[in-house]
Formats: C-alpha cells, sequence, structure tokens
C-alpha cells in the first residue's frame, strides 16, 4: 500500500514559491500538487509578498464517505 | 524504563552536568525542584570536559549523574566517552547514569549505556519521579477523562432584579401559550419515543407507528419513509464502515494522549465534528480528544433542519454535516473514549423535540436549544420553534440533559443586547420548565462589533463585556462559542490557530465553564476539515493557555463601559417584549433583531402549528 494511503484525510503542503504575482503562485502551487500525485488538490491559502507567495496547498486523499484504503490498519 | 523502588523519602545524592559550553537551563529546572522535595544536588558548572565531570562526580559519591546536552553534533561520540570514562573511574558501580537535553533521544541514551535517557519535550516531574524511584512512561501521557456538569454550582438566580422579573414575567407567557400547541415537530418527538421502545420487540416493529410517522414528515425524509429511495447524497453505511469503528473504539479503550497538551486536562474545551461520514466522524473526535478536547459536538446536515423528520438506520453523507439518526449516533458513540462530553444539536430547525428525544437515547451529555437563533437566523418559522423549543426543553428537564442556549444570530448582524434579551428569555423558560441551561454568547468580530466601534481597537472589550454584563444579571454558567472566533479567522492556519487559541483563552479567564473552538480550516470552504487543522488549534489553545497562565488578561476601562451600556439595553429589549406581551409576535415584529439588523423571520414549518385538542 503506498504510504499516501496512511493519510487520513488530506495533506497540506507549506512553502514559499518565488513568482511575480498571487495568480502565478497559485497556479504554480496546484502545478507541484499534480506533480506530487495529488489529483483532488486546491490552495487553501495564498499571499504575496516580497519575492513570492506563502502558499498552503492540500491534497485530499480521502474525502468523507470514500473507500478509505486505511481500513482494519493496524497501526503498531 | 523500569527501576528498582527507591524510598522516595530517603534524600538522594545528585550530580547535575552540562556536557555544552552554556546550556543548562533544564538542569537548573531539575535542581529547582529536587532541592524543594529535599535532595542533595550539586550542580557542576558549563564548559567542563567529560573528564573533569567525572573526577568531580567522584568525589560527590551519587546516586544519580544526570548530564544534559543541547548541542547537536558530536553528541554519540561524546556520550559514548562519558559512559566508558565513568566504566573506568568505577562511578557506575553505585550511581545511576542519566543523559537529557534537546539533542537526546531516550533510545539512543539507552544504546549508548545510560540507565535512562530524557528528550527534550520531558517534564521536569518525570526526571524527578526517575529520581525518586517511581515508574515513568515516557512515551506518552495518561490521563482519567472525566465528564464534567458543567452546570453544577450555579443557582440560576438573577442578580439583577428588573431582568429577572421581566424575563420571568415574558417566559411564563411563551410558556403558557406554547403549552396550548401542538406541531408535527412535538408529535413525531413522542412517535420515535414509541417507535424506539418497540424496536427489537416484534417482527415488523412499529409499522403502524412508522406510517403515522411518515404522514408527519416532508420532502425526501418522506419519500425514504415511503419508497426506500435514499435522501440526495447519503448512502447507507457498509458493514466494514461500522467494522471500523468499532475496531476504533478498541483502540479508544487505551489512548495515547500527547504530554504538550497536558495544559487541556482540566479545561473543557469542546470541538465541533460533523464531516458527514460516521467513519471520519470517529477518527476526528478520536484524535481531536487525544490532543485535549473534552467534549465534541455533532453537527447536522442543514437539510436536516428544512425537512419535517429524521432518518432511521446508519448513513453516509457526501457532505458537510453527519446524518442524525439513532443508529449514527450509536456509531458514534462507540468511537469516543471514555468520558468525553457529547453534544448533540437540537437548536434550530424542524426536528428539535425529536433530537432531544434522540440525544438521550443515544446517551448524549448535552444538547443545545435557542428558539430565538433558530427563528431570526436559521430560517425556522418563530410560531413553530416556539412550540418546539419549549417542548424540547421539557423534554430536556425530563432527561435530565443540560443545553445551551447559543447567540448566532449576532453573525446575522442583530446586535448582542438582542439577542442577549432573547437568550436570558429562553434559559428562564428553560430553568422554569426545570432545566439546566448554559448561556451561549458569541465571542466574534461580528458586525455590530465592527459597526459600533467595539472592535476596533481590540477583540477583548467587547468579549469581556458580555461576560460581565451576562454575569452580573444571572448566576448561570457561561460556554462562549460556537466556535469562538467567528469573523476573525483567516484561511491562514498560523493566523486562525492564533485568533482561535487567543479567544479561547480569554473566554476561560473570564471564568466560561467551557469553550467551543474550530479548527484551522474554520475560514476555509474549499473543502473538508482536516484532522491535522483540528490539532493546530488544540495546540494553538493550549499554548495561548500556557502563555497567560494565571496573568489574566486585561481588558480596558472601555469593557466596563459597553458593560454597562449591554445591560440597559437588554433591559430596553425586555421592556418592549413585556409591553407587547406576547413573546411569539415579538420575534415577527422584530423586537429580538429586525430586518435591518439582518435578521428575517423563518419561514420552515410555517403554519404548522395547531392548537391541542
Amino acid at each position: 500500500m503506498s504510504v499516501k494511503h496512511r493519510i487520513l484525510d488530506g495533506c497540506d503542503v507549506e512553502t514559499f514559491m518565488l513568482c511575480n504575482d498571487l495568480e502565478e503562485g497559485k497556479a504554480l502551487g496546484l502545478r507541484l500538487m499534480a506533480e506530487l500525485g495529488f489529483e483532488d488538490a486546491d490552495v487553501v491559502f495564498c499571499e504575496m509578498g516580497g519575492p513570492g507567495v506563502r502558499i498552503r496547498l492540500r491534497g485530499y486523499v480521502y474525502r468523507p464517505s470514500a473507500d478509505y484504503r486505511w481500513y482494519g490498519l493496524e497501526v503498531e | 524504563m523500569e527501576q528498582e523502588h527507591i524510598n522516595p523519602a530517603r534524600p538522594r545524592k545528585v550530580v547535575l552536568a552540562p556536557l555544552d559550553p552554556v546550556h543548562d537551563v533544564g538542569l537548573k529546572l531539575i535542581r529547582r525542584k529536587l532541592v524543594d522535595k529535599g535532595h542533595n544536588v550539586t550542580l557542576l558548572p558549563p564548559d567542563l570536559s567529560p573528564e573533569e565531570i567525572v573526577s568531580r562526580a567522584k568525589s560527590e559519591d551519587p546516586d544519580f549523574v544526570m548530564i544534559s546536552r543541547a548541542l547537536s553534533y558530536g553528541t554519540s561520540e561524546l556520550l559514548a566517552r562519558f559512559v566508558d570514562l565513568c566504566d573506568a573511574a568505577g562511578l557506575r558501580e553505585r550511581a545511576k547514569l542519566v543523559a537529557g537535553g534537546l539533542s537526546m533521544k531516550p533510545e539512543i541514551a539507552q544504546e549508548l549505556g545510560f540507565d535512562a535517557g530524557f528528550g527534550p519535550d520531558t517534564p521536569v516531574e518525570v526526571a524527578v519521579a526517575y529520581v525518586e524511584g517511581e515508574d515513568v512512561d515516557l512515551s506518552n501521557g495518561s490521563r482519567q477523562q472525566t465528564k464534567v456538569d458543567l452546570t453544577a454550582g450555579f443557582t440560576y438566580k438573577f442578580l439583577d432584579s428588573e431582568i429577572g422579573s421581566l424575563c420571568t414575567g415574558i417566559a411564563r407567557q411563551l410558556i403558557c401559550w406554547a403549552n396550548k400547541r401542538t406541531s408535527p415537530g412535538v408529535e413525531r418527538a413522542h412517535l420515535r419515543t414509541a417507535m424506539e421502545a418497540e424496536r427489537g420487540c416484534s417482527p415488523g416493529y412499529g409499522q403502524k407507528l412508522r406510517s403515522q410517522y411518515a404522514s408527519l414528515s416532508s420532502g425526501e425524509v418522506k419519500q425514504w419513509y415511503c419508497t426506500g429511495k435514499p435522501v440526495s447524497h447519503t448512502r447507507p453505511i457498509t458493514q466494514k464502515e461500522a467494522g471500523e469503528i468499532q475496531s476504533l473504539s478498541r483502540k479508544a479503550g487505551s489512548p495515547a494522549f500527547p504530554r504538550s497538551q497536558d495544559i487541556l486536562n482540566d479545561r473543557n474545551v469542546f470541538v465541533q465534528y460533523g464531516t458527514g461520514c460516521p467513519v471520519m466522524d470517529a477518527y476526528h473526535i478520536y484524535l481531536s480528544t487525544a490532543w485535549g478536547a473534552k467534549g465534541v459536538i455533532h453537527f447536522d446536515p442543514s437539510w436536516g433542519a428544512r425537512n419535517e423528520g429524521l432518518l432511521e438506520q446508519a448513513w453516509s453523507h457526501e457532505h458537510d454535516g453527519t446524518v442524525l439518526t439513532l443508529d449514527n449516533l450509536g456509531l458514534i458513540k462507540n468511537g469516543l473514549i471514555p468520558g468525553t462530553m457529547w453534544q448533540v444539536r437540537a437548536h434550530r430547525g424542524l426536528n428539535t423535540p425529536e433530537t432531544v428525544v434522540l440525544a438521550h437515547l443515544a446517551g448524549a451529555d448535552l444538547t443545545k436549544i435557542n428558539i430565538v437563533y433558530g427563528s431570526l437566523g436559521a430560517g425556522t418559522d418563530p410560531e413553530r420553534l416556539a412550540v418546539d423549543g419549549v417542548e424540547a426543553m421539557k423534554l430536556a428537564a425530563r432527561y435530565n440533559l443540560p443545553y445551551d442556549v447559543v447567540t448566532n444570530e449576532e453573525l446575522c448582524g442583530v446586535p448582542a443586547a438582542k439577542a442577549f434579551a432573547g437568550m436570558l428569555v429562553v434559559v428562564t423558560a428553560g430553568v422554569l420548565l426545570g432545566g439546566r441551561p448554559l448561556l451561549q454568547p458569541l465571542f466574534a468580530n461580528s458586525p455590530e462589533g465592527m459597526i459600533t466601534g467595539f472592535t476596533e481597537h481590540n477583540f477583548v472589550d467587547f468579549n469581556v463585556a458580555k461576560m460581565k454584563v451576562l454575569f452580573s444579571i444571572i448566576d448561570a454558567p457561561i460556554w462562549p462559542g460556537a466556535p469562538v472566533g467567528f469573523l476573525t479567522q483567516t484561511q491562514d492556519r498560523s493566523q486562525s490557530s492564533v485568533m482561535t487559541a487567543l479567544h479561547a483563552a480569554l473566554a476561560l479567564d473570564c471564568g466560561a465553564a467551557a469553550v467551543t473552538i474550530a479548527s484551522s480550516d474554520e475560514a476555509y470552504a474549499g473543502g473538508p476539515i482536516t484532522a491535522p487543522s483540528r490539532i493546530d488549534t488544540l495546540k494553538a489553545t493550549g499554548a495561548a493557555l500556557r502563555f497567560f497562565g494565571n496573568g489574566g488578561i486585561s481588558p480596558t476601562p472601555k469593557a466596563e463601559a459597553i458593560a454597562h451600556e449591554l445591560r440597559e439595553a437588554i433591559a430596553a429589549v425586555l421592556r418592549q417584549i413585556a409591553a407587547r406581551g406576547d413573546f411569539v409576535s415579538s420575534l415577527y415584529e422584530g423586537l429580538l433583531g429586525d430586518r435591518e439588523d439582518g435578521a428575517y423571520p423563518g419561514r420552515s414549518g410555517k403554519g404548522t402549528v395547531s392548537l391541542k385538542q
């Protein structure tokens, strides 16, 4: 099982991205999430300051009511 | 980490030594505690070589040699050499060697030959306990989660005689008016009680009652009772999902509590859940209580308030809000850590009395009822909710179920004075009916706060004023919510967590019996709340409580002025309602919030109230 399926619901990625404006920052963020393999991704927070954006991205691995693959997992 | 029992009454000889050029704060803290407990402690200065430490320790003939290391470079080599030197000097024949500090990991210390190792988050008390021979579990904290009666010790006596007299008169009129009326919601509550009493008693249990129930239902709920077609965006819970919650409930019997959150042990911090999926809810509840939440609050879908009737069986819902059924509540209850307080809300819609019945049958500890908020801020017809709300309060009293009376109509723009006047009338009615209500003022940057300038210079004064005025009016418990910090949080999780934590700390500092906090996702509308965002605000609240400690938070003199202003305005609203002579008419006519304020009498359930036969 991929480690990703140990994530209970969503995975946030927070970073600072160098960019020219807010929209570019958001677009770059979503590209990053796609590159990381998150199909259900969103920008939770993005703020431009200085050379880029402080951005918080979220990839939902499981939304509520999904068929969670961590069922029956015995966590040691 | 076990050791033989040592008589704690016997003073121990302890040598403390920093294996660093400067850092010895941790050792100084340990020294203070050990000395306070009568032990004989020698603290060596920083910047000694391992050879010097061993030589000076040997001359003390200690029971324990405790060294600390904050710097990370070369730590393993240095500690290994220290152990070798102690062995060579014969120091270990009598003394136990202990290593701690920022760069320490307990397992590495033991691998290197120390008798014990304490990591950076280890409380001083743990090191002291080790010296005194007590068993120490370093893996996780443990606590006995205990339920608290949030209403204990309150007399519900009015301290403000004018407001008390006005509230009592208005509440009596409301009860008298409601006693003559009934509604489909009231009738379903009684049917549900009968249906659940019959459940399992006979094959095809309660078919006649279910048919009656269906005739009193509406919309997709009625459709489900009549045809079995599920409500949109819901599906039945599978065996696998129910099994997962059962499995989680076994883990919840012996949960791990992060020590960093011990500060929340004696605070009543509540969090809300309602992801739509009882399995995900169970996990969120489990981790929230592990990180310090004392109680959890069930959020149902918004359509649950607008349809007549509640479903049966266990359901998963694809959107916000977990479907309110006895089966769903039963599943969720299974996953609660023993001792967790549990609130099932019944405050705003067409199923208010029946929700109180379900809360009681499911074993909830608290519910939530407010006629005024549900009527003016949540879309239910005032007449209908007055009838249902009074019935719900009667049921809550019968079941000995406390409930909060929330004032979230302030979020629509209703001034606090009007919201509080309504809350005080409902609380008074609750007390007259034999119940134990809690006052729930909003702790937020409400529209009124922004418009009047009450929150222009700080968020402290207005909130403190609310607590002051309510405590000066009635001796009743106050539980700010719901959740605290509304309209102050943003999508930035740092900012959101700080705002939540400061509001929570302020409420508790003001004497709140409990507080409800949001997650750091409070202002994010793009998807469900995630588990880490719940931990964010619980951690932040713990940090804020640690920061303020017993130092308190001081408002400016403006708080007193606002409190005085609020008191006068509350009394003025109550005088108007008393003069009108009819509480329900007052709701329609805007005395407790009008269209200009942003309050609109709801329309759900309009025309469904009838006089009792």
